[in-house]
């Protein structure tokens, strides 16, 4: 592995210091900001060179302004996004689905799974979240003044929506955060264990649908056909596996770091409190203020791209948390503004690989909020504690003990 | 005003739609329908604020009808004037 090693093409000059996994604010840390410490990246170049930004310890080209991520991720001819990024940690190389195939394949099984997550569909399984959102909060609410929201609202609220969607038991919950959580931000050790336990299950619950079958998404898969056939077992356990992780991390982070932001400013959550009007466009804010991923792609061919030389074969990172900040895409952008309107952020990506759950992420944020807002008084972070929040492949907020006594 | 939809461009964030769901109709799997649209007097101000949360920029405000503007995407700052 070449850790911090430039290649030879990329000019010393357009190498910079940065990294999503090693610059300040970016490790493990209580009370930290994160996205305001990459915001920093602004007052550079549009594009560099990063020695250190991937997991696996590899460089990008970093894309700084809002305009040239929307450029490169709208051109998946050019930025390809067949990583194998989960079988490779298995050294094994198939692709995600629809994640990591390029068009045209790519909009045979984006129609296919459109409709399953589309705002249409949304509304029929709101009913289910908000119901589950309030049994949790009610709970919590019962049982004190303060709690863990990760550990007591976020994480057990998305991933159960998440599991009824794809027909897996609540009881194994725990279970499930914790292979997600060793694959998504645990060492080489944890990570490929948890992708071999990963992959098993969904094979298994692959056959297990196909013998019997029953209302949900792994039987809509398995029944599936594209181009008059049905579904190897490749594509369903690519669709299978990125479902499973995608559904398990981000939209628990999200709603942690919007509430930790309104834990913090309590005028802007008595506000949210008394006009819950206003939250639908809050969340959209808090979005942009605290996104949860890094986009890579990689280059197809050799290309200048703003000057900067780029090869077939590198690395270009497109993080939504640094295009959220761009002076030129937003006023103020390190300003929270819960009233923004102006506010097309980067925080499900552009292009064809548009977050497929974006439509159910933000319901869920949105109920989220309204639920806990209008059953849970004035929060505070609880004293002597701190909130750990994590830069990386994807930024994370680790606990949250809100206080309301 | 009418709003010039570059259908291509669309990716589904139905963010038009979700400001706007009477003027920015989307298909089955949520991507706007194709054809432009006229906006109806009293529908002005929820299909700018649609046109303008297109990550995208597949949606073009076009508030001279007589005069079709030709730009292929208007900045933000068109509309502030």
């Amino acid at each position: 592995m070449a850790i911090n090693a430039v290649p030879d093409h990329v000019p010393p000059e357009m190498v910079r210091d940065f990294s999503l996994f090693t610059s300040p604010g970016m490790a493990p840390a209580p009370n930290g900001d994160p996205h305001a410490a990459v915001a920093c990246v602004h007052a550079g170049p549009p594009i560099f060179y990063s020695p250190y930004n991937t997991r696996d310890g590899r460089g990008t080209w970093v894309i700084t302004r809002a305009a040239d991520q929307r450029r490169v991720l709208q051109d998946a001819e050019t930025f390809s996004s067949h990583r194998s990024i989960f079988a490779s940690a298995l050294g094994e190389n198939w692709p995600m689905i629809p994640l990591e195939l390029d068009p045209p394949a790519h909009g045979v099984f984006r129609s296919l799974l459109n409709p399953l997550l589309s705002p249409k569909r949304v509304v029929v399984l709101e009913p289910k979240v908000r119901e589950r959102a309030i049994t949790l909060i009610l709970r919590i609410a019962a049982s004190g003044t303060s709690c863990d929201v990760m550990k007591d609202f976020a994480f057990p609220f998305t991933v159960s929506i998440f599991l009824r969607l794809l027909g897996l038991p609540d009881h194994r919950l725990d279970t499930f955060v914790g292979w997600a959580k060793d694959l998504l931000h645990g060492d080489d050790v944890k990570r490929p264990a948890a992708a071999r336990t990963i992959v098993a299950f969904i094979d298994e619950l692959a056959t297990k649908r196909r013998k019997e079958p029953v209302d949900d998404f792994m039987t809509f898969i398995v029944q599936a056909q594209v181009g008059g056939r049905p579904l190897t077992e490749e594509e369903v356990r690519g669709i299978g596996v990125l479902v499973f992780i995608a559904g398990l991390d981000t939209v628990a982070a999200a709603i942690g770091f919007g509430l930790a932001y309104l834990a913090r400013n309590l005028k802007d959550q008595d506000l949210l409190r008394r006009e819950p009007d206003r939250i639908v466009l809050a969340a959209e804010e808090l979005l942009r203020a605290y996104p949860t991923v890094q986009i890579i792609r990689v280059a197809t061919k050799d290309i200048e791209f703003e000057g900067a030389p780029i090869r077939k074969g590198d690395y270009v990172s497109c993080a939504a948390m640094i295009a959220n900040r761009d002076p030129a895409e937003f006023e103020c952008p390190n300003t929270v503004d819960l009233a923004r309107e102006d506010n097309r952020h980067a925080a499900f990506g552009y292009g064809p690989h548009r977050c497929l759950g974006s439509h159910l992420a933000r319901r869920e944020i949105v109920i989220g909020l309204e639920e806990w807002l209008a059953r849970i008084p004035a929060f505070r972070i609880q004293n002597g504690t701190a909130p750990i929040t994590s830069g990386g492949h994807l930024f994370g907020i680790e606990n949250l003990i809100l206080d309301w006594s | 005003m009418r709003i010039i939809v570059h259908k291509a461009k669309c990716q589904g964030h139905a963010r038009c739609s979700a400001q706007a769901p009477d003027v920015f109709k989307l298909d089955d799997e949520g991507y706007i329908l194709p054809g432009d649209i006229e906006v109806a007097q009293g529908e002005q101000l929820l299909a700018s604020r649609g046109a303008r949360s297109c990550p995208e920029r597949a949606l073009e405000l076009d508030r001279t009808p007589a005069v079709r503007a030709v730009s292929d995407v208007i900045e933000p700052r068109v509309w502030r004037a």
